[in-house]
């Protein structure tokens, strides 16, 4: 019994060793992509997968903001800013065989406005496509838009083949095709993927730029946290995201593991429903803005892997100027809550979602310092998609949130915040109005010199401090538990929790 | 000697055999009572009895293994998980009380009325009840509490909307059985109003079967609230339910191995007491079904 | 049979159904104009009264369609169908450890009636069917796996999953002669079958002991006594056989719990199967899955059940249907 029972464990062990070559890498995911069609999905865990396996007009250079050519060699932008023409590079072809060209470009962009789903909202800038030659395409827009070169580099940016047609069906685009396999240029395609458990790409052999170094790459599906870092701990799994705080310390000085830190752009914060009562005093936002314990969030719950917000700008952006920064005053809140007429105490509701552990204990914190100061807060989690419907119907009182920019300028966290056409999910999540923050934020969209510009956004933050539409938590940094045989991971602060498998590898 | 050809327990019991048993199911029915006593006691005096708040954070505090100041050690907000658990059995003789007593009152009325009056009620209340066990209980249960919101309440009207169809049934058997005895032929030929019959002479003999199945399905339910607040559809924060603590605890297994021990533990010896309790209850009240430990 | 069919399929959709939200809004997306979530209320018929989408929805079941799932976008048939094998193959290991070792140790328990073997098998079953599953199975899982490590941890397979026949990996390694997939499939399913079965183990052990010491009693059994040693043999197997029949009703009755433990299991071993894809679609509110999914896990159930009725037929000659 004791000799079947070793003889089968050193199968499963040779197996294991056998399997996990060289040149494979594993990343435990806690979330399947939903598609894997860039003209249909807005989720992050299915651009991961999809970003390799395509290209685009532009991308970012290494690990930083610039922009660099992709599919385009070059491009001229009008004087007018309202046309943009990309030079396309020559002698490449998609996966599926179908040539690149200025018709495929072409094709692309008319897919994704057909479709008309969410990546559709990224590229709403845009009034028109052209083809001028075999290898230049023009892009019309109907007014100057400073962000409109980031976009193409992001995954909506992603060039489809017009081979998908082959697959279409009912006049569906080649949706339901494309949601399961991949047709671009990119260093890798979708080779299998066996749902709730993983997604396999290989590495495509005739890539036209440098090939990638893993001929494999295995997505596997581990839905809970703690599986994954065992997992990662016991090194079935080598890079394994969506770790808690807690877990990610925890792994810090385990041998064979490295944490990758980084500074990044992404915040949370707490949006206060402006149209409900109560919130709708401003005294109140301030009060417990003033009661809130950020330092005791900062040091123990985050355990310095975050710094505080100090305004709605992330700290690194260049539009950003150090502002007020409310400090913990739990009679200062209470004293402006007397002063409003609300010492008796009130109750409010507050919002969170499992998907992100951190926010039930920021929750817990938040109701007991919100006690101290008379008002009565109730935790209330929902599920994801419902806790967006009510965000988007402002059927809420308060809510956690979190925000990361798609492109790094601070238009990004401050139209979508303030602006009071954005009500709901857009991004203005506080439901909140006021003429002047409205002017400001127009203004700045439109304003083509920096340094007008600069002004505008000094006064939007100060706005933004004084009417405390949201209460500003933390900006975290990003970290990448991963085994130390991981080599060539470059960070990008625009592609968050997308590793650059084109040029990581293995190394035992 | 091989087993099969020893003398079987049917040989004429020695006196000592049968002490022994006597002692042994009343043993368990002792320790039934007792940790189901203990646990109704524990949580009428918890305020005096928990060392710490269950809802006072103390971040610095966070993770504490367990030692004196701690027994349980402290959870991921600096609270005191012994406090935690000890307030945790209020929370759960809550759920307890609310969700046997609801089904019991809705059951047993459905049950009685269906049974007594027939016809396309008691149809009706059979049909929508089948419908209702068709599923397995935690499916449909989850499937409720889903749809309605993550809550404590939420969770307990799924539970009840699941649990009524069986007490329904048990009465339906039992007014069944009951309505041709003699008597209830009696009162009827007297002139006795339906609602006294039922009330008076038929809802007397239901309780009996009822009241074993309540106690036979205390632990049950103990569980099933537990495992949905485990899988997210039951008690939120603060409340300190000992299912929600285990799935908060889970995330922290590898370092932080008191989180969940301790809340699952105290599951566990309080569904145990509840079996026992309700297995000394069926033997007390219905010896006929008594087979078995 | 079929109005309660019938009433399974009102109420999964009724229950889907009470779900706050604008489901066109949360397949859009974020960003997303009003055009695009008109068209996508019109793509799933979200814009119909209630009972006109419930005709259609009891329609499409019948056509054995059971829609799309929000979550996955694919047919909820085809993910049942991707999901299935893996749930059957959990359970079935469990109810067959149960069974293997649930009636042997009531046998043995009804034997040694008081004496030590009884006395431990039965603290066994109390403990048994008061276990919290999923506090067991993260117990199991840390002694086994974190402490230990003699076990492999959650998931079903380690390396590459055999070629696909049947989607039950033990299977197929068998069929494709995997030897690899063989160990790693059943090393992983060694630790969730157990948590799974542990309830139901109890139970039948239980039920095997209480029905054995009844037929046991019996007056057969006491005029066999005075007989030799081969007519107790036959007594025994036709006590054994009456015995039976009560822990066929365990077993029967056991399936839907194994089923709602099967949830518990699953999330905590990362187990792909069909009642982790339910636990998932309830979380995100997909409602077609969550319809879809739960009427399939109804019909099983109901199934089973009716098999366990059939199969008395069989055990016991006085029962005829």
């Amino acid at each position: 019994m004791k000799k079947a029972l070793s003889l089968v464990v050193g199968i499963f062990l040779i197996g294991v060793v056998a399997w996990a070559g060289e040149d494979v890498l594993v990343m435990g995911i806690t979330g399947e992509p939903e598609s894997l069609d860039p003209h249909v999905t807005v989720d992050n865990n299915s651009w991961r997968a999809i970003y390799y396996c395509y290209d685009r007009l532009v991308e970012y250079e290494g690990g930083t903001t610039k922009l660099r050519p992709g599919l385009a060699e070059s491009w001229e932008i009008s004087e007018d800013g309202l046309t943009y023409t990309f030079h396309l590079r020559q002698g490449i072809t998609f996966i599926d065989g179908a040539p690149f060209n200025a018709e495929a470009v072409k094709f692309n962009f008319e897919r994704l406005f057909a479709i008309g789903k969410g990546p559709a909202g990224t590229f709403e800038f845009i009034k028109s496509v052209e083809v001028v030659g075999e290898y230049t395409v023009k892009f019309v827009l109907d007014a100057p838009f400073a962000p409109a070169l980031s976009a193409f580099a992001t995954d909506q940016g992603c060039i489809v083949s017009p081979g998908v047609m082959e697959h279409e069906v009912n006049g569906d685009w080649g949706q339901d095709w494309l949601a399961e396999h991949t047709a671009g240029t990119g260093p890798f395609y979708a080779a299998e993927w066996i749902h709730g458990m993983r997604l396999v790409l290989k590495r495509n052999d005739n890539y036209w730029g440098e090939p990638a170094k893993l001929a494999r790459v295995e997505l596997r599906y581990v839905p809970e946290p703690e599986d994954l870092r065992l997992l990662l701990e016991k090194g079935e799994i080598d890079i394994a995201e969506k770790l808690t705080v807690d877990q990610i310390q925890s792994l810090k000085g385990v041998p064979g593991i490295r944490v990758v830190e980084a500074p990044s752009f992404q915040c949370h914060y707490i949006y206060l429903n402006c149209q409900r009562p109560y919130l709708n005093d401003v005294r109140v936002r301030r009060a417990i803005s003033y009661a809130i314990d950020y330092q005791g969030i900062v040091d123990y719950l985050w355990q310095g892997t975050a710094v505080r917000m100090e305004g709605p700008v992330p700290i690194g952006f260049a539009e950003h100027i150090p502002v007020y920064q409310y400090p913990y005053d739990p009679e200062r809140a209470k004293a402006l809550l007397k002063e409003a007429g609300y010492d008796k105490g009130f109750t409010l509701r507050i919002m969170h979602s499992p998907v992100v552990p951190e926010w039930r204990q920021m929750a817990i914190v938040v109701q007991q310092n919100l006690a101290e100061i008379g008002i009565n807060v109730e935790v209330e989690s929902y599920a994801w998609p419902t806790l967006r419907a009510k965000l988007d119907q402002g059927d809420f009182d308060m809510s956690f949130g979190y925000w990361t920019p798609d492109y790094a300028d601070a238009d990004m966290f401050t139209w979508f915040w303030f602006y009071s056409e954005n009500w709901g999910l857009p991004g203005n999540r506080a439901w909140y109005k006021n003429e002047v923050m409205d002017d400001l934020v127009t203004a700045q969209r439109v304003e083509t010199d920096p340094e007008k510009r600069q002004q505008l956004f000094e006064g939007i933050q100060w706005l933004a401090v004084s009417d405390a539409p949201y209460v500003y938590l933390v900006q975290t940094k990003y970290q990448l538990p991963m085994r130390e045989w991981v080599k060539g991971y470059v960070y990008n602060p625009m592609l968050l929790n997308m590793p650059n498998f084109n040029g990581i590898y293995i190394e035992k | 000697m091989r087993w099969w050809t020893r003398e079987f327990a049917t040989r004429p019991e020695s006196e000592w055999r049968r002490a022994i048993r006597r002692l042994w199911r009343s043993r368990l029915a002792v320790f039934g009572v007792a940790i189901t006593g203990l646990l109704v006691l524990i949580a009428a005096f918890a305020p005096w009895i928990a060392p710490y708040s269950p809802t006072k954070i103390s971040l610095p505090e966070r993770l504490l293994p367990p030692s004196r100041q701690h027994p349980f050690g402290t959870d991921d907000a600096g609270r005191d998980i012994l406090s935690r658990v000890i307030y945790g059995s209020r929370v759960t003789l809550r759920i307890c009380t609310l969700v046997v007593g609801l089904t019991l009152v809705i059951g047993t009325l459905l049950g009685l009325i269906s049974g007594y009056l027939g016809g396309w009620m008691d149809e009706l209340v059979m049909r929508v009840s089948d419908v209702f066990l068709a599923f397995p209980a935690l499916i449909l249960a989850m499937a409720i509490a889903a749809a309605l919101g993550p809550s404590l309440e939420n969770a307990i009207v799924a539970m009840v909307a699941i649990w009524w169809p069986r007490y329904a049934r048990v009465t339906r058997g039992q007014v069944l059985a009951i309505r041709e005895i003699d008597y209830v032929a009696a009162a009827q030929a007297a002139g006795a109003s339906q609602l006294r019959i039922m009330l008076r002479h038929i809802l007397p003999n239901c309780i009996s079967p009822v009241v074993v199945q309540a106690t036979l399905d205390l632990g049950e339910v103990v569980l099933t609230a537990a495992t949905l607040s485990f899988i997210g559809f039951g008690a939120q924060p603060p409340t300190p339910e000992w299912g929600a603590m285990v799935s908060v605890g889970r995330n922290y297994l590898r370092n932080y191995w008191w989180y969940t021990t301790f809340p699952g533990l105290a599951i566990l010896i309080t569904v145990m007491g509840f079996n026992l309790l309700g297995d000394a209850v069926r033997d007390i009240l219905d010896p006929r079904l008594r087979r078995g430990p | 049979m079929v109005p309660t069919l019938l009433g399974v399929v009102l109420i999964t959709f009724l229950i889907s159904h009470i779900v706050p939200g604008d489901a066109a809004q949360l397949i859009a997306g974020p960003r997303a104009t009003p055009e695009i979530i008109q068209r996508i209320r019109q793509e799933y018929g979200l814009d119909k009264p209630l009972h006109i989408q419930f005709a259609i929805y009891l329609g499409q079941v019948l056509r054995g369609d059971l829609g799309k799932s929000i979550r996955t976008r694919r047919p909820v048939g085809a993910d049942i169908r991707a999901f299935f094998p893996a749930t059957f193959e959990l359970t079935t290991t469990a109810m067959l450890l149960a069974v293997l070792f649930g009636i042997p140790l009531g046998i043995i328990s009804a034997v040694y009636r008081d004496r030590l073997p009884d006395h431990l098998s039965r603290v066994f079953s109390v403990i048994g069917v008061s276990m919290p599953i999923f506090w067991l199975g993260l117990l199991l899982l840390f002694l086994f796996y974190i402490r230990l490590g003699i076990l492999p941890g959650p998931g079903r397979i380690s390396g590459d999953p055999p070629a696909h026949i049947t989607g039950l990996y033990l299977l197929d390694s068998l069929l494709t002669g995997s030897w690899r997939a063989l160990g790693d499939a059943a090393l992983h399913l060694i630790l969730p079958s157990f948590t799974l079965a542990f309830a139901v183990l109890a139970r039948i052990t239980r039920m095997t002991r209480s029905s054995m010491l009844e037929a046991l009693a019996q007056d057969y059994v006491r005029t066999a006594r005075s007989k030799g040693l081969m007519e107790r043999w036959v007594v025994v197997r036709h006590a054994l056989r009456n015995a039976l029949i009560p822990t066929l009703t365990v077993i029967g009755l056991s399936y839907g719990e194994l089923l709602g433990g099967a949830v518990a299991t699953e999330l905590i071993f990362a187990w792909p199967g069909m009642t982790h894809y339910v636990v998932g679609s309830m979380t995100s509110l997909d409602f077609p899955a969550v319809m879809g999914v739960t009427l399939v896990i109804a019909i099983i159930y109901i199934t089973v059940n009716l098999l366990v009725d059939l199969s008395y037929a069989l055990v016991d000659p006085r029962i005829r249907y």
